[in-house]
């Protein structure tokens, strides 16, 4: 496991420009996590990492040895590709076993036996170890592709949105177990998502990428409680951060400049009173809890609520604000 | 829709009277789709059965008679197996399997061997890759009888390029052998003219299979650390396989019933050496006229290919199912 850099990385297709400028630092054993929307230039970003793409401008150190030009090969790096890239003609087990037949190992047969059903049942797969991989689901694909790296010990594990296609229960229980992985090898890992939940609870670091940027990185109690701008905000928190003109609602003392502010389920005081200044327009019910679709006026807010809150479509409310965040003309974050 | 065919029938009468396109289409409509699928392909039924199966019954049939194709109005007479037997005990048409077989496997392998070669180096996508596939591919876009009469201007002892090539390379004189005249070198003639016409055609579908062979694979395995080597044999032989497969099966057939570019080049000689088993049946059906034997032989031709093509299909199938 080693540190991994990146300075200054940018890296252009033709017109359109997929990674801008972005400087990372990965520490040795740390988990950090990409997160961002479709065509944020994650995966660019990845395979900047693992020499499948050359930078246009920038350094990247892999264990402090700079890797420009380096080979993939020579770079020591496990990758997870989103579109999982199994090898069609090989069994489950033979494409587990496929990175540590390279001659470079020099791995006796009954070691690769050994840690490729080690690692088959660690993603849960070793039912299906003599299956061609085209005769998968694509959940059980994706599983495979995450143990074809994890077979390895890499300098770094990119993962490439490996938990994207499976189920929600699977998926958490997946979430769970890769990051005992991790913790367990000390590995350092770089994972894309664009799924929140996932970036909460196993980063060590979210980086928040927009349109090649790198926006923010931070531990993810500090990308949620203190966003560097709107988007930022945007990104985190379920159900979405409600985006107020300033002056909607009271209960805040907004700095000088405040244009909107940026209000989250915690951010919110409801209580139950006529007249009000808010009514309820909408009542989903989730289970284990309620979201609230409000109406203050011309704008309409979702926040979540408790399932015994006795309220009702059509009621009258009081909603206040309590510490919620401010945002400027420009959408960055005035404290 | 329960219609019973007197509704259906009365129906399209109905329609026929008030005849506009429109009715037209809704009588088509009124039949059902099994009927409209018997409709399209009775052309083709009657075309195929009275130009493929109507023959081969008819060869068959005379495969059990003495017939004389230049006799026509001799009694024809059942002599049972007799042809078969005859066919099968001829130590000319054993010579003559082996040549073909001979033929077969060296052509295979050749052109197999630089198609595959080719149609490797063409995807590289180096600049004007297109350009040059276009060039590899003149050869199969000509006429046989183009190709083996112009081959044989190139065999020409005295003037013809090929020799003065060979000679120039090795340092031989040019007149001191002829390809297509010597014993030993006509069979490596045909050969070699048939792998300049036909190795494109190989190359042709074994780049269709390099192609379908995804880029992230590749991507894959050098992230894996697969040496050039390794991705070569265990990724884009084993993914390109069912291709070269069906390459070798579509050269195989057709050379198995070799027969223009022999007739032009040699026409079987000199002697016998270059006679493969089209050329003695030609031979024998329109030489000797014994029509009833060449039809025997001809059978056996046809059961001995298409037995091996479905023992070759099964193993393609296998291999595209892994
Ligand atoms: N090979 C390529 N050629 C041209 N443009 C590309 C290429 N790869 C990526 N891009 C462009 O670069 C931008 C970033 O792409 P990238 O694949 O990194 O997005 P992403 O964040 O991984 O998105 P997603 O969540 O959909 O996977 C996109 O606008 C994309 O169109
Ligand atoms: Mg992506």
């Amino acid at each position: 496991m080693a540190e991994v850099t990146l300075a200054g990385i940018s890296k252009t297709f033709g017109q359109t420009g997929a990674v801008d400028n972005v400087s990372l630092t990965i520490r040795d054993g740390e988990f950090v996590v990409l997160l961002g929307p479709t065509g944020a230039g994650k995966t660019t970003t990845l395979r900047l990492i693992a020499g499948l793409e050359a930078p246009d401008a920038g350094r990247i150190t892999i264990a402090g040895r700079d890797v420009a030009g380096a080979a993939p090969a020579t770079r020591d790096v496990a990758f997870v590709f989103q579109q999982y890239s199994l090898y069609p003609h090989l069994t489950v087990y033979e494409n587990l076993a496929f990175p540590l037949r390279s001659p470079a190992r020099r791995l006796h047969d009954a070691e690769i036996d050994a840690r490729v059903r080690e690692v088959a049942k660690m993603v849960r797969i070793d039912h299906k170890l003599q299956n061609r991989s085209t005769r998968l689901s694509g959940g059980e694909m994706q599983r495979v592709a995450i143990g074809r790296a994890l077979v390895r010990k890499p300098a770094i594990y990119l993962m490439d949105e490996p938990l994207s296609s499976l189920d929600a229960k699977l998926r958490a229980e997946l979430r769970l177990e890769l990051k005992r992985i991790q913790n367990e090898l000390g590995a350092t890992l770089l994972y894309v998502t664009h799924d929140q939940v996932e970036a909460m609870t196993m980063a060590d670091r979210i980086g928040i990428l927009a349109e090649g940027k790198l926006v923010q990185i931070g531990s993810p109690r500090e990308i949620y409680s203190n966003p560097a701008n709107l988007h930022v905000a945007a990104r985190l928190g379920q159900p979405h951060i409600n985006l107020l003109p300033q002056g909607l609602l009271p209960g805040c003392n907004a700095p000088a400049g405040t244009k909107t502010i940026g209000a989250r389920t915690e951010h919110l005081e409801i209580s139950a009173s006529t007249p009000g200044n808010a009514e309820i327009d909408w009542i989903e019910h989730l289970g284990d809890q309620n979201h609230l679709h409000i109406k203050v006026g011309e704008h309409k807010l979702v926040t979540l609520a408790d399932p015994y809150l006795a309220i009702q479509r059509g009621d009258r409310i009081d909603l206040k604000l309590r510490n919620p965040l401010y945002f400027d003309a420009g959408g960055q974050r005035l404290t | 829709m329960i219609n019973s065919d007197t509704t259906i029938l009365e129906k399209s009468a109905k329609h026929a009277a008030t005849s506009t396109p429109v009715s037209l289409a809704r009588r088509i409509g009124g039949l059902s789709d099994r009927a409209i699928a018997w409709l399209f392909i009775t052309p083709t039924i009657a075309l195929l059965l009275a130009i493929n199966i109507f023959p081969l019954i008819w060869a068959i049939r005379l495969s059990f008679t003495n017939y004389r194709a230049n006799r026509p109005n001799a009694v024809l007479e059942n002599v049972g197996l007799q042809n078969y037997h005859r066919v099968l005990t001829d130590s000319d048409i054993w010579i003559a399997m082996q040549t073909t077989a001979h033929f077969v496997f060296w052509t295979i392998l050749l052109q197999t061997l630089i198609g595959f070669s080719l149609a490797y180096l063409i995807d590289r996508k180096f600049r004007g890759h297109a350009f040059w596939t276009t060039v590899i591919l003149i050869p199969m876009m000509l006429s046989p009888a183009v190709v083996g009469n112009f081959w044989r201007f190139l065999y020409q002892p005295q003037i013809g390029l090929f020799n003065y090539i060979v000679s120039y390379v090795t340092g031989v004189p040019p007149s001191s052998f002829e390809m297509l005249g010597s014993v030993s070198l006509a069979p490596w003639s045909i050969i070699i003219v048939d792998t300049w016409m036909w190795t494109p055609y190989v190359m042709l579908i074994c780049l269709a299979g390099l192609r379908s062979i995804p880029d992230y694979i590749y991507e894959a395995a050098e992230v894996d650390r697969a040496s050039a080597w390794r991705q070569f044999w265990s990724i884009t032989i084993p993914m390109a396989l069912p291709f070269i497969m069906l390459a070798v099966l579509f050269r195989g057939i057709e050379n198995f019933k070799m027969f223009d570019m022999v007739m032009l080049l040699t026409g079987g000689g000199p002697g016998s050496t270059t006679e493969v088993a089209s050329i003695t049946l030609k031979r024998e059906a329109f030489e000797s006229w014994r029509t009833g034997r060449a039809s025997a032989f001809a059978i056996i031709l046809f059961v001995a290919v298409f037995g091996l093509a479905n023992i070759y299909v099964k193993a393609l199938n296998k291999v595209k199912q892994r």
